[in-house]
């Protein structure tokens, strides 16, 4: 019953690991070791099992978007100040620059209906940079809930105004939480809603003008989708990678749960 | 035109998300977890692939990956396996589509996955790299800087464990 086999060498063997001439000895030793040649039986059998049983994940696409988008963002950032004393990748820091002054110009002409078009635009740069950030670990948000009654009264004390934050849950785009963030230099509330899953934030703040303004499309960069609105002296955007149709369908319905404010 | 840095790192590294997914998944057993751990490890990818020279990019990538796993679970989760439930395992999966498309029982894979995913994280990540990726003992080794007979070892064992909760059975002896 006793072989001085080595257990370890026997999943070698079976994965064809081992030195011709170790492979060799260990099978020799099978064609007389009952023991040793049952257990390299069910050794090869797992393995069949766990091939055909184990296959890989797909990764989701939000997570291939971020990636993306963060590789991209690397590129941008790191442009004016290239601080690597190895080999640095000129070419794609020039194709991003590229990428960006293009997604410039085109958010420039979808703006261009706008106010102060500079403005928005680079408010809308830094409405996508911010969402870009918040998809990082641990970035997402500063109160994480699904309770309006927990995220709401977080804001106070850190604000001066308070965010409207309806429960859109039973529509399929749960909340998930709050975070305070910066626009230029004004601090920001954001509210955080998923749609399956995609993330959405949502900014607002006190608008400097009055007057009220229906939901507009800013456009896209870095693929992410924008939209904005004024209503009741509160500016609100939001941007996501969510498709346009579902974002400008979250809009109506966080717009429906959302009374205009009275003064 | 001689291809730039970027182009070559979409080429290269950048489809095998899905392997880097896969991996960080087993070895995390949370999606979410996964999914922020492989985005961290493709920006560490990026920053150095300007010095990665030449080879398998594969077993490169799944090292970092599986780097920035390890010190995700030492520095955020250390509770994290002592918790029997376990939503990777028994959470709805009716989203998760194996990258291939091949249909094999969805309870028989069920089974393995919830056997896999009560294994430690050493035999996890070894079934992993051998099993899925078809890696040699060798470049398992490097992966996850463990000795060859320390592999060896592992792999056997966790295996010995899988084919008890999947109840294969060899030939009878006499």
């Amino acid at each position: 019953m006793d072989c001085a086999m080595d257990r370890d060498l026997l999943g070698a063997y079976v994965d064809g690991e081992l030195l011709p001439g170790q492979a060799a000895e260990v099978a020799e030793h099978l064609t007389t070791c009952e023991r040793c040649s049952a257990e390299a039986d069910m050794m090869l059998k797992t393995v069949r099992r766990l091939r055909e049983g184990l296959v890989r994940d797909r990764a989701p696409d939000v997570l291939r978007a971020r990636i993306r988008a963060a590789l991209h963002e690397e590129r941008i950032t790191d442009a004016p100040a290239p601080r690597r004393v190895t080999p640095f990748p000129w070419r794609a820091v020039a194709a991003g620059l590229l990428i960006a002054a293009a997604s410039s110009v085109l958010t420039l002409v979808a703006t261009r209906s706008g106010s102060t078009p500079a403005g928005n635009s680079t408010i809308a740069d830094e409405v996508v940079a911010s969402h870009i950030r918040s998809l990082m670990p641990g970035h997402l948000t500063d109160v994480e809930s699904n309770d309006q009654h927990n995220v709401k009264p977080w804001f106070n004390g850190r604000l001066d105004f308070s965010p409207v934050v309806p429960r859109l849950d039973s529509l399929g785009f749960p909340l998930l939480g709050g975070r305070l963030d910066y626009i230029g230099t004004r601090p920001v509330a954001v509210v955080i809603y998923g749609r399956r899953k995609h993330v959405i934030n949502v900014f607002s703040w006190p608008a400097d003008s009055g007057g009220d303004m229906q939901p507009s499309a800013v456009g896209t960069r870095h693929g992410y989708n924008i939209i904005r609105w004024k209503r009741g002296g509160v500016e609100s955007w939001t941007a996501s990678d969510l498709n346009a149709d579902e974002l400008r369908q979250f809009v109506e319905l966080l717009r429906a749960g959302t009374p205009p404010r009275r003064e | 035109m001689p291809e730039s840095t970027l182009e070559s790192f979409e080429r290269t590294v950048v489809p095998l998300l899905d392997a880097a997914y896969t991996l960080a998944r087993h070895l995390l057993r949370d999606e979410h977890d996964a999914q922020d751990v492989v985005q961290e490890a493709y920006l560490r990818a990026w920053r150095h692939y300007a010095h990665f020279r030449g080879g398998d990019v594969r077993p490169w990538l799944l090292t970092i990956v599986r780097n920035c796993c390890w010190s995700w679970r030492r520095s955020t989760r250390p509770a994290r396996d002592v918790v029997e439930y376990d939503d990777e395992v028994h959470g709805d999966h009716s989203s998760d589509l194996p990258a291939d498309g091949t249909a094999l029982e969805d309870s028989d894979r069920a089974i393995l996955r919830t056997a896999l995913a009560q294994l430690p994280p050493e035999y996890r990540e070894v079934i992993v790299l051998r099993e899925i990726e078809g890696l040699s003992y060798k470049e398992i080794a490097a992966v996850t800087g463990a000795p060859l007979g320390t592999i060896m070892s592992r792999l056997a064992r966790a295996r010995t464990r899988l084919a008890q909760a999947l109840d294969v059975r060899g030939r009878e002896v006499s």
